[in-house]
């Protein structure tokens, strides 16, 4: 398994060469000028000259490119523009904070989603399955920034139940665990909602199938014709899903971070982008690539543990 | 051992009673403040140019002079590190007598000539500054004790006092910490002021703790909480739920009355006023011809635009300028009136009207003004396209000539010339090599503002910029709209020590007497 997780780890290098060498190119066609950010919009031609100068803007695109690759591959990132710190330094400070959040949501997602998809597989056409695939079908269009707010309205202002700040510096676990719920809870059910439909769709696939009729012939009680032999299998499909939404979620929670104000690396990058800082966003980006690799990678040896039948060679 | 119910009632309201009581004696002493950022950009003063970063810095840091807290009016200026100045007959030398014993954040010792003398000359290098153009006119500034600091103009500015006072280039740094730190500096800076940097918690907050050794005395808040929460509608619910005490408002009569309601809360709306013009590039067809800027200017309705913002949070402007610098004058803006409008269209060659294409940023504030802006000009015949792009690249193409109306909003150090010369200054056309945000490319009160700028007879210089602003308004080079004011809400029983009438640091300042009640 060491060796199947290196060569997949080998396997996306290139692959983050090319976003690499996309995102240097991109950035640096949108308009924008990080100089222009730093010192305002009161800078003199002459200040954003030698501040671009400073920065090592003015260089040729390629020595800038190889420069950056070069360092990248040194395992140094650079600085950000805008404040100075190393790249490093930044996806850390905030990765714990995305890390919590996506998980949470993952946990938060299949709690709710897989027994709901079960359920509503088992009622099929029923009143229970026209519930539940009305409520998924809710839970994907709702917009997070508005269930974000209504949950605050609810939860922080009204019952008083959790603060509005999604973040704490205090140390302690409780108090950042507290504040975790509501964010979570916003991404979760969205998440949910996802695993619900797919869970639905796989079982109703697999009770269909002839082992499934088998077992329950030979007299097999329901709970475990479900959870031990329709489940598992149903599961496939059910861990892509999340695998992939996990991804997501990890660049995409930008919006639950705005309104819960959480740091995470969704916000940060957005704010790179803002503010032309070329290259925190170019460092974010082969982070944010990299995560998304380690995540594929988990979900292929997830197959395995489910399905015995899946080996990583 | 049992404890009776009447006992266990007794004592709880006993311990209630003295919670209570030492709570009455001792006020809050920890300030949370909600502003819009993600994060904190830099707060060495040289290079602290957002309103995020400006009013921190406001509260780190202090000038040889400043303007009186809670005011913004040149006139108001007063000693701060300096006790005393006096200046040569021509204006060309100014001497400061420092105060003594005034300490630096973090055991940074004493604050002496030399980090004057370092302070000043880093503010006139471009290569450590983004103000250094705002330096240009020093010649020499020298240590001549320990507490006398000499400087010598080339020539002479509009107010020098205005240069070193308590904003961007003026503020005065530790020179041992700026060596020392490097660029650390930047984001953990050392100053005198009433709070110090504390601790950045990277995209949550920054903590000022109390400068114990500030010279005015120890402030009477023990810290400030900075919290960075970009989202408006999660600001006001923190503000709502009691979690923060300060925060940064919107520019909009809805808002302030929303706050209003929320008991124990009030709102400061203070000046500067960030005067909304549009800006129009009188170089390029058609507006290369006075008749269709000045169907433009016809065609704004300032009335409604204000009514539009809400009348406490917003103002007529009355020139090209904001209202309140030193030296701005009432020009004559040109009035409401479709008719005319239509009517110069006709003369100018365009008896079915005209479509002109602008590019606007898609910050929600500035674009719902211009979008009224649009209907406006849509009833006498002119067809406005907006290009809606995100600020960034509204900054960088507007800069390239891409739009021959720029919308700008703005607000400038309260002199006169600042603001001409950066927006109406031939050496501040865009495209050039000493560019600033002269959007409109003209050069027709060139003479004015410089001969205004080095008049030593304070009559003859507002004569000057207020012939300039004429100038400018008759020639149609930007039409005025309205002007913006800061808005805040606090908690009502937080008292700044001060009335706040105007900050230039665009939040209010919080000094040694900021307290609750």
């Amino acid at each position: 398994m060491g060796r199947y997780i290196l060569k997949r780890l080998a396997a996306a290098v290139p692959t983050l060469l090319a976003v690499l060498t996309v995102v240097f190119l991109l950035v640096r066609v949108v308009p924008g000028d990080p100089a222009q950010t730093i010192l305002g919009d009161q800078a003199t031609a002459e200040a954003l000259a030698a501040l671009r100068a400073r920065l090592g803007l003015d260089r040729p695109l390629h020595v800038q490119y190889f420069e950056f690759v070069f360092a990248a591959l040194r395992g140094d990132l650079g600085n950000s523009l805008v404040s100075g710190r190393p790249i490093i330094d930044e996806v850390v400070a905030v990765l714990p904070h995305t890390i919590d959040l996506t998980l949470a949501a993952l946990v938060i997602g299949s709690i709710f989603g897989i027994p709901l998809g079960i359920w509503a597989a088992m009622h099929r056409n029923r009143f229970i399955d026209y519930v539940t695939r009305i409520g998924s079908l809710l839970g994907l269009s709702f917009p997070v920034f508005v269930s974000g707010i209504f949950l605050l309205l609810v939860f922080a202002l009204h019952w008083r139940w959790f603060p509005v700040i999604g973040t704490s510096s205090s140390a302690d676990f409780g108090d950042r665990m507290h504040r975790l719920v509501l964010p979570a809870v916003n991404l979760g059910l969205i998440m949910a909602a996802y695993i619900t439909r797919v869970t639905r769709s796989a079982m109703l696939q697999v009770l269909g199938e002839d082992y499934v009729r088998t077992a329950r012939a030979k007299g097999v009680p329901r709970r475990v014709v479900v959870w031990r032999h329709a489940l598992r299998n149903a599961l496939i499909p059910v861990v892509t899903v999340i695998g992939l939404y996990l991804g997501i979620l990890i660049g995409n929670s930008v919006l639950t971070e705005i309104v819960f104000n959480r740091p995470g690396l969704g916000k940060v990058i957005v704010g790179a982008l803002n503010q032309r800082d070329y290259p925190m966003l170019q460092g974010l980006l082969v982070i944010y690539c990299f995560l998304i690799v380690v995540v594929n990678i988990a979900t292929d040896l997830t197959y395995g543990l489910i399905d015995p039948r899946v080996k990583h060679a | 051992m049992r404890i009776s119910r009447r006992a266990f009632t007794a004592g709880a309201a006993a311990i209630l009673a003295s919670t209570g009581a030492s709570a009455q004696q001792q006020p809050k002493k920890v300030l949370n403040v909600g502003m819009a950022a993600q994060d904190i950009g830099r707060l060495d003063p040289n290079y602290a140019t957002t309103t995020i970063d400006l009013v921190v810095v406001g509260w780190m840091f202090n000038g040889l002079v400043r303007f009186r807290p809670g005011s913004m009016n040149p006139e108001t200026i007063e000693p701060d590190l300096a006790e005393r100045w006096q200046s040569s007959p021509d204006g060309k030398t100014w001497t400061f007598q420092l105060r003594r014993g005034v300490q630096f954040h973090g055991g940074y010792g004493e604050m002496k000539a030399g980090d004057v003398v370092f302070s000043l000359l880093r503010a006139a290098d471009p290569q450590r500054s983004g103000f250094a153009a705002d330096f240009r006119a020093f010649d020499a500034v020298e240590a001549v004790d320990d507490y006398t600091v000499r400087l010598r103009l080339k020539e002479n500015v509009p107010s020098l006092l205005g240069l070193v006072t308590n904003y961007h280039g003026g503020m005065i740094v530790s020179k041992r910490a700026v060596e020392e730190r490097g660029e650390r500096f930047q984001r953990e800076p050392i100053g005198t002021g009433p709070f110090a940097y504390g601790e950045l918690r990277a995209r949550q907050s920054l903590e000022l703790v109390a400068h114990e050794q500030y010279f005015r005395g120890r402030p009477k808040l023990d810290r400030i909480s900075y919290r960075f929460i970009q989202s408006d509608a999660s600001r006001d619910l923190a503000f709502q739920n009691g979690e923060i005490d300060l925060m940064l408002g919107r520019q909009e009569q809805t808002w302030a009355d929303r706050v209003k309601q929320i008991p124990n809360a009030a709102v400061d709306v203070f000046e500067p006023g960030e005067l909304s013009m549009l800006h129009i590039n009188v170089t390029q067809a058609p507006f290369n011809d006075i008749r269709v800027r000045q169907a433009v200017a016809h065609a704004i309705n300032r009335e409604e635009l204000v009514r539009f913002k809400g009348a406490d949070v917003s103002r007529m402007p009355q020139s090209v300028i904001p209202m309140g610098y030193l030296g701005s004058a009432q020009a004559p803006l040109l009035p409401f009136n479709q008719e005319r409008a239509r009517a110069l269209l006709r003369e100018a060659g365009h008896p079915n009207g005209l479509t002109v294409r602008v590019i606007h940023t898609q910050l929600p504030s500035m674009l719902a003004g211009m979008q009224v802006v649009q209907s406006q000009l849509r009833r006498v015949g002119i067809n406005m396209e907006m290009e809606v792009v995100e600020h960034a690249t509204f900054h960088a193409q507007i800069r390239r000539n891409l739009s021959p109306i720029v919308h700008y909003a703005a607000a400038r150090f309260p002199i006169a010339d600042t603001y001409l010369t950066q927006f109406f200054h031939s050496r501040s056309i865009v495209g050039t090599p000493t560019a600033v945000t002269n959007f409109c490319h003209t050069n027709i009160a060139d003479a004015e503002i410089d001969a205004a700028r080095v008049s030593t007879d304070a009559n003859e210089q507002r004569r000057l910029w207020g012939e300039a602003q004429r100038k400018l308004a008759e020639q149609v080079c930007a039409v005025p709209m309205y002007e913006g004011l800061q808005v805040w809400g606090r908690r009502a029983n937080l008292e700044y020590g001060h009335p706040l009438q105007g900050s230039l640091s665009l939040g209010p300042m919080i000094t040694e007497l900021t307290h609750f009640k």
